[in-house]
């Protein structure tokens, strides 16, 4: 830029002290510093345009601005420098100081605005070139100046040939360059049409601006005053010029047709690009979703777009795109009356036997494509695509939607995976949770009591079941016990548990009859658990002063009693606790006796031993176990619970243990207990 | 996972469920649904055909304690039919024919309906 503007000053000088040169060698050395000073412009204008990096089109816009300026300049300084200098004829062989200046100001505008010419065109001219062709553009630049220069050193009429040989080369080096104009092919339609007005408008400013300049006005005289050669360069960068943008112009309006279809076609690229970029970012179902809809909505130039997931049985839209719920699920019923999940393996498309209206006349639906979103081997997802009345879907969309459905089933399946990773930890903390619950509620042994073997065995199912059991020392002749199966499982069926621990804790404290215990407990768990929750309980309590077995059974498994090689369910009416209200409740419930004899057994269970199943699902049954329990009924209350669970373990070898286990069993030993004293 | 499924079938102002498969905590929502939507169309009188359910565990009993109080304050029933010895048992367990109506066949349900 200082270099430029030190051979600004040197033009300056050279001017005001020489005048219009005649001699040969002095046009030539001023030439030489003007062609300098163009050159160094070049320069710092590249150099600026380079670390602008502006689009295409602004520049063009720039030129066709740029044109405008120097069209109203030309124009204008007809009528304003000749109300200056009267007579510019005079000035021309008798220039002042004042002429000068205006002159050189003159001359620094106009070389200004076709330096930016030049440089933009340069700039074009390198647009999207695969190959290094710098070659071809210097090679025109160097004819530029020869044709320009060379006015100089022919004005003999007999070497003018030399003269228009440097012309029409330069031109046709011109045109050759000028057909490197791919870059418009990256345009959207839009853009295209943006372009093919401005560049219309350029060309006709070019040449007008050529027409205005080889006349015999103002502005010419003073260029051609100033300095032949750079008249003629000026001359050769409009021709330049306007070449290009003919043929801007043409090659724009002949990609018209096309534009649209290579739009659809970059906006697939693109919509593809993101989209997979999308698939190990988004891990959100709906956020996923969303952007389905939104890019085939796009991709397929369609009007609406949703998806129909199968939920169970039943359907729904999800992410519906541009339409209403109402409507989407009104086309997707037509939808599912033509095709079901199983069937839809690729896309297919079909004309709505109703036409779907949305709001007014103009959002009307009547042709819809389908294609499959697959989870698992299986279509769990139908991607839908509508379109209105008189429109069609070619062979490419279909194409475009397809591709992009497999995109869509992979990236869902990635998200659901995920989900369900992040699920299953989720749960498994929370039974991990569950589990150190239970631990700590239930009994870390089985007390010790006069005349009464008692063993316990528990076993946790990996989901948490909810069963409890526990002793209460009520007195030295007394023992309470409860057992209990919380409904549901995991975490919530453990607070349940943890309440219930409570409840009895301090309830046998305060009341002996099992009967009040349990209405009172009733009481409480009907007002303190949700409508669906419930627990089956049974509890009493032993006297070992009344050799008696007091007990009642809120809806749990009956009590087992072994006596004399037989056993018998004992099942005393009672409803589960939180099921109903008191009265119902209280009606129901009795209350069973038992005067215990030497060597009976009673067993306590929960359904988890009943319910324990084989590879075929079948449960261990109470048949079974009733007979294990008889065929065993000489061993020990610890052997005897053994023997059960070795029983269950080997039935149920195959199968996952599905419930909790929860197994009590006391043998009373009066004798036992007289010899030890 | 045990598979479980449930279908509706009318008859005049009776809604029929008729449950197939395993009834437990992670199917139970299925038939929660049913019972909504139905006492969102105000049917209240429903009766539930166990006849194809193989398995129905605490939580699955828990569905019908749910809704029974909403459907008896509208004048309407849940009534239960068709139950194997093995569901039938689980249901006594707990009292459950205590609260609800139990018949042997679907038709039994319908006739109590209709004299009610």
């Amino acid at each position: 830029m200082q270099l430029f503007l030190i051979a600004v000053s040197l033009i300056f000088l050279f001017k005001v002290f020489y005048g219009s040169p005649d001699t040969f060698y002095l046009r030539l050395l001023f030439d030489l510093v003007m062609g300098i000073s163009i050159f160094f412009l070049l320069l710092a204008l590249i150099r600026f345009e380079n670390s602008r990096s502006s689009s295409p089109l602004s520049l063009v816009l720039n030129i066709g601005i740029l044109l405008a300026i120097m069209f109203f300049i030309i124009m204008f300084s007809d009528f304003l420098l000749t109300s200056i200098f009267e007579n510019i004829n005079l000035k021309l062989n008798n220039p002042g100081l004042v002429y000068n200046i205006v002159s050189v100001i003159y001359v620094l505008i106009l070389v200004a605005i076709i330096s930016f010419f030049l440089v933009t065109l340069r700039h074009f001219f390198y647009l999207n070139q695969a190959r290094n062709t710098s070659i071809y553009f210097n090679t025109m630049l160097v004819f530029f100046i020869l044709a320009s220069i060379s006015l100089n050193f022919f004005d003999d009429e007999s070497l003018s040939f030399i003269i228009t040989t440097f012309f029409v080369v330069s031109v046709l080096l011109m045109v050759f360059n000028s057909i490197r104009i791919s870059w418009i092919a990256f345009l959207t339609k839009k853009e295209k049409i943006y372009l093919l007005l401005l560049s219309f408008v350029i060309t006709t400013l070019f040449i007008v601006n050529i027409s205005n300049s080889s006349g015999e006005n103002i502005y010419s005289q003073i260029v051609d005053g100033f300095s032949p050669a750079l008249k003629q360069f000026n001359q050769i960068i409009m021709i330049y010029g306007s070449i290009y943008f003919v043929i801007l112009f043409f090659t724009t309006l002949f990609h018209l047709p096309t534009a649209e279809a290579y739009d659809r076609k970059a906006q697939e690229i693109t919509s593809l690009q993101y989209f997979s970029k999308l698939i190990t970012e988004v891990l959100d179902f709906n956020d996923l979703a969303e952007t389905v809809t939104d890019i085939t909505q796009k991709l397929s130039g369609s009007k609406a777009s949703w998806i129909i997931w199968r939920n169970g049985t039943k359907h729904n839209s999800v992410a519906a795109k541009n339409i209403g719920f109402i409507e989407s699920d009104r086309i997707s019923n037509q939808i599912l009356e033509k095709i079901n999940f199983e069937n839809l393996t690729s896309t297919k498309t079909f004309n709505l036997k109703d036409k779907i209206t949305e709001g007014n006349a103009e959002n009307l639906f009547s042709v819809v494509s389908v294609s499959p979103i697959k989870t698992r081997g299986e279509t769990q997802g139908i991607l839908v695509a509508a379109k209105g009345t008189g429109q069609i879907f070619t062979r490419d969309d279909l194409n475009a939607i397809e591709t992009f459905s497999d995109y869509a089933s992979v990236a869902i399946e990635n998200s659901r995976l995920l989900e369900e990773s992040i699920e299953k930890e989720r749960l498994e903390k929370e039974l991990d949770v569950a589990r150190e619950i239970q631990r700590k509620i239930l009994p870390l042994k089985a007390p010790d009591f006069p005349n009464l073997q008692i063993a316990s065995v528990f076993i946790p199912a990996f989901e948490v079941g909810g069963d409890y059991y526990d002793f209460f020392k009520i007195s030295e002749s007394k023992l309470g016990f409860v057992i209990a199966d919380v409904s549901g499982k995991g975490i919530s069926a453990a607070f349940i548990m943890a309440e219930i621990k409570g409840i009895f804790e301090s309830l046998s404290k305060t009341i002996e009859r099992p009967k009040d215990i349990l209405m009172k407990a009733n009481e409480i768990l009907w007002h303190a658990l949700d409508d669906k929750s419930f627990v089956s309980a049974a509890y009493g309590y032993f006297d070992s002063k009344e050799k008696r077995l007091t007990f009642a059974r809120a809806g749990h498994c009956p009590l087992l009693l072994l006596r004399n090689n037989d056993a018998k369910e004992i099942k005393p009416s009672g409803l589960g606790l939180g099921l109903c209200d008191v009265e119902y409740f209280n009606n129901a419930l009795e209350e069973y006796s038992i005067d215990l004899k030497e060597n009976d057994t009673i067993v306590l269970f929960t359904d988890g031993v009943t319910e324990a199943k084989n590879e075929l699902l079948d449960d261990f049954g109470d048949k079974h176990f009733l007979k294990v329990l008889q065929s065993n009924i000489n061993l020990s209350a610890e052997e005897l619970s053994n023997k059960i669970i070795q029983e269950i373990s080997v039935f149920s070898s195959s199968h996952e243990q599905y419930d909790d286990i929860t197994l009590v069993i006391f043998k009373w030993q009066q004798k036992l207990k007289f010899d030890g004293e | 996972m045990a598979e479980f499924s449930t279908s509706i079938k009318e008859n005049g102002d009776i809604r029929i469920i008729n449950l197939k498969g395993y009834l437990d905590a992670h199917t139970a929502p299925t038939l929660e649904n049913n019972f909504t939507e139905l006492i969102n169309n105000s049917k209240f009188k429903i009766i539930v055909n166990f006849e194809e359910l193989a398995y129905i565990s605490s939580a699955g009993l828990g569905v019908f304690m749910a809704y029974i109080e909403n459907i008896r304050d509208n004048k309407g029933d849940i009534k239960l039919s068709n139950m194997n010895d093995k569901v039938f048992n689980i249901f006594d367990l707990l009292g459950f024919p205590l609260l609800y109506e139990i018949y042997k066949n679907e038709e039994e349900a319908i006739k109590k309906f209709s004299g009610s």
